[in-house]
């Protein structure tokens, strides 16, 4: 039998990592969940926002033609207007009454609505009504058409808003809350992984067996990775879903920006995923049992949590003095700079100037995590960091 | 040859190795015995380097080991340790791969190895869903699996039923045969007899006796005499003078004589205190080889 060479045993250790995690019937299940919560919040969100539509009755030939110019206004300025014929008053009313026609307009005379009237819909009408009648009493007083289409056509007064919306910048900020909250969840829920995916090898001794073929430094690299890869399909995947959900009903007005936010989460998954995993390996390693893990993982834990509050504020200030420092710290910056890039705050030197920081700190920190994670893994009870560091040998 | 030099190892102030040294031929099984805390799964860590020496050396075919070489070897440690969420197979395949085996080879080892060893049957389910005496089985498969080119089992009898110790003794001899060094440790001194032609014995970390059983035994010079008496008063050997009791069980003892005293004194006190139903001239057993090198 061939023996291969053990270069890539950390490689084995991902594989399984990735494998035996996905095939994990709670994680299928609460990547399934947060797949549809995230679909349904897209789907649900445009609903509510569709444009606001009505049913207009007509009865007569009249109502007709002035229904078909209400259509045209109902486009102007913003709202749909679906007509139907009714033979007459009668069957139209009883449609008004049970609320499947908004009004019904009847003849070139009146308007039947049920109590409130619809004041967009009435307000057209009323506006077309109003022009088609002045022109009929034009017509009788024997002015030429041309004239008449002269008075009639007077432009609507220009409006100036003070504060305008930059739609781009509100989907934006939209993306980048979601984003900020994905990678929240992800460096949570995967570093916390790869703490307690550590003290499962401790506690149940197998690390022992592992350990009399590989390196600890091999199985600490193996776990991380495979561990990260898993969290990055599953952010993939979750980006796609969104991306996908948001294209069909048509919410994105700018998807280029969308697919750049995505790429922009992922890249700083990864940074801040490794940074993370690194000390969470450690918080793992120095426990003997799932259940003092809490005590060991409470200082990342509020590490996380407040990147998190500072990521959220940046999402409504992005220049403040706090998400600006933040931005450049290697335990925040993956939490607030994505934001700050999204909403475009900084120039690219300084996203790289981040990336750059995050990534020495991580390297800077992989030595000395994966010392005290080999002395510490075959320790039985609690082990003091800085005993393992101190000690040589 | 499998060898441990010189290995001493110290944690904090309490010595658990100082100067062990033994070696284990290719297709010889050794048993290594010794009371709790004597140092033999110290010994085996080190021979696995799952723990660093503070001195001396592991060889195996004249050259020092390292961890390309220690993959090739098959450890089953004291404290067992499994993925216990992970199947059976899965599991077998994923260490087999971590010891350098073919993905191909390494699904056909896994298989045939949880035959050998009765769970074949079990291959699909989570380890934990085992019983703890078929998860000890899973175990041996995965020390096993990768047609290790040296065995070190710690207490590898221990948690099982009369068949698991018949299965395990076989696969041990059939690897022997095959030229494996295998060396394993035991409290159950009848086992290492049967199973082991060489022993090492330690004690508070030092050897106190190795070699061939035979050759342990035979510079063995105490007389040793069996005697079963059915309603015999307790104590009833205290009138003879120069014996000792190395051991005692119901309705008997193991008595060592002193030179001044002859076999047939021993019998006439038996037939004194009641109905002898045994009486034996003995050879030390290793058992008793063990109870007098950690006595001393």
């Amino acid at each position: 039998m061939r023996v291969e060479s053990d270069r890539g045993a950390y490689r084995l250790v991902a594989r399984r990592e990735f494998v035996e995690r996905a095939r994990d019937r709670s994680f299928l299940i609460s990547t399934a969940i947060t797949i549809v919560v995230l679909v349904g919040f897209i789907v649900g969100t445009s609903l509510l926002n569709r444009g606001t539509r009505f049913d207009l009755g007509v009865v007569g030939v009249d109502a007709r033609a002035t229904a078909e110019q209400v259509v045209d206004a109902g486009k102007a300025l913003g709202f749909e207007v679906t007509v139907r014929d009714y033979p007459n008053e009668q069957p139209a009313e009883a449609e008004v009454r049970s609320g499947s026609a908004d009004a019904v307009l009847v003849g070139g005379s009146e308007v039947i609505v049920k109590s409130q009237p619809p004041e967009q819909l009435l307000a057209a009408i009323q506006a077309v009504s109003i022009r088609e009648r002045a022109r009929q009493s034009l017509e009788r007083s024997g002015l030429p058409p041309d004239r008449i289409d002269d008075a009639l056509n007077v432009k609507p007064l220009p409006v100036r808003a003070l504060e305008p919306i930059d739609e781009r910048r509100r989907q934006s900020s939209v993306v980048a809350f979601i984003g900020v909250l994905a990678l929240y969840g992800q460096l949570f829920a995967y570093g916390f992984w790869v703490a307690s995916g550590v003290v499962e090898e401790k506690a149940s001794r197998v690390v022992e067996v592992l350990l009399a073929t590989i390196r600890p430094s091999q199985l600490l690299r193996g776990k991380i990775l495979g561990i990260g890869s898993l969290g990055l399909c599953q952010l993939v995947v979750i980006g796609a879903a969104g991306l996908g959900a948001s294209g069909a009903v048509g919410t994105l007005r700018f998807p280029a920006g969308a697919l750049s936010a995505i790429g922009i989460v992922l890249v700083w998954f990864v940074l801040g995923f490794f940074f993370y995993a690194t000390l969470f390996a450690v918080a793992g390693s120095i426990v003997p049992r799932q259940e003092d893990l809490q005590a060991t993982m409470t200082p990342l834990s509020i590490l996380i949590i407040a990147s998190f509050f500072i990521g959220i504020g940046a999402v409504q200030d992005p220049s403040s003095t706090l998400a600006s420092v933040a931005s450049y710290l290697p335990f925040s910056a993956p939490l607030v700079m994505p934001t700050r890039i999204l909403l475009g705050d900084i120039a690219p030197w300084q996203a790289l100037l981040s990336a750059t920081i995050s990534i020495g700190a991580t390297f800077a920190l992989i030595p000395v995590a994966t010392r005290v994670y080999s002395r510490a893994i075959l320790r039985t009870g609690r082990v003091r960091i800085r005993e393992v560091l101190r000690v040589e040998g | 040859m499998l060898e441990l030099i010189d290995l001493s190892r110290r944690f904090g102030d309490v010595v658990a190795l100082d100067s062990v040294s033994f070696s284990v031929a290719e297709g010889e099984i050794v048993g290594f015995v010794g009371p709790n805390g004597a140092g033999k799964t110290t010994a085996m860590r080190i021979a696995l380097g799952v723990l660093e020496q503070d001195r001396g050396e592991v060889r195996w075919r004249g050259k020092p080991v390292d961890q390309s070489v220690r993959r090739r070897f098959g450890y089953m440690p004291e404290e067992r340790g499994l993925y216990p969420k992970m199947r059976v197979l899965d599991q077998l395949v994923y260490l087999a791969r971590l010891h350098g085996l073919a993905r191909s080879d390494a699904a056909s080892e896994a298989l045939r190895m949880l035959d050998v060893l009765g769970v074949a049957g079990r291959a699909r389910d989570r380890t934990d869903a085992l019983s703890l005496g078929n998860q000890q089985r899973v175990q041996l498969a995965a020390a096993l699996v990768h047609r290790p080119e040296v065995l070190v089992l710690d207490e590898p009898f221990s948690g099982l039923d009369p068949g698991g110790v018949d299965v395990l003794s076989g696969v041990l001899r059939e690897r022997a045969e095959a030229g494996v060094p295998a060396v394993f440790s035991s409290h159950q001194l009848d086992l290492v007899e049967r199973l082991c032609e060489s022993v090492v014995l330690i004690n508070k970390g030092r050897i106190v006796a190795a070699g061939r059983i035979a050759d342990l035994r035979s510079r063995d010079h105490r007389r040793l005499v069996r005697v079963e008496i059915l309603g015999a008063a307790p104590g009833w050997y205290a009138t003879l003078p120069g014996a000792r009791v190395l051991d005692r069980f119901p309705d008997g003892a193991m008595l060592e004589l002193s030179d001044s005293l002859r076999e047939r004194d021993v019998l006439d006190a038996a037939r004194a205190a009641g109905d002898v139903r045994h009486f034996s001239v003995v050879q030390p057993s290793l058992s008793e080889i063990f109870r007098e090198a950690v006595r001393a």
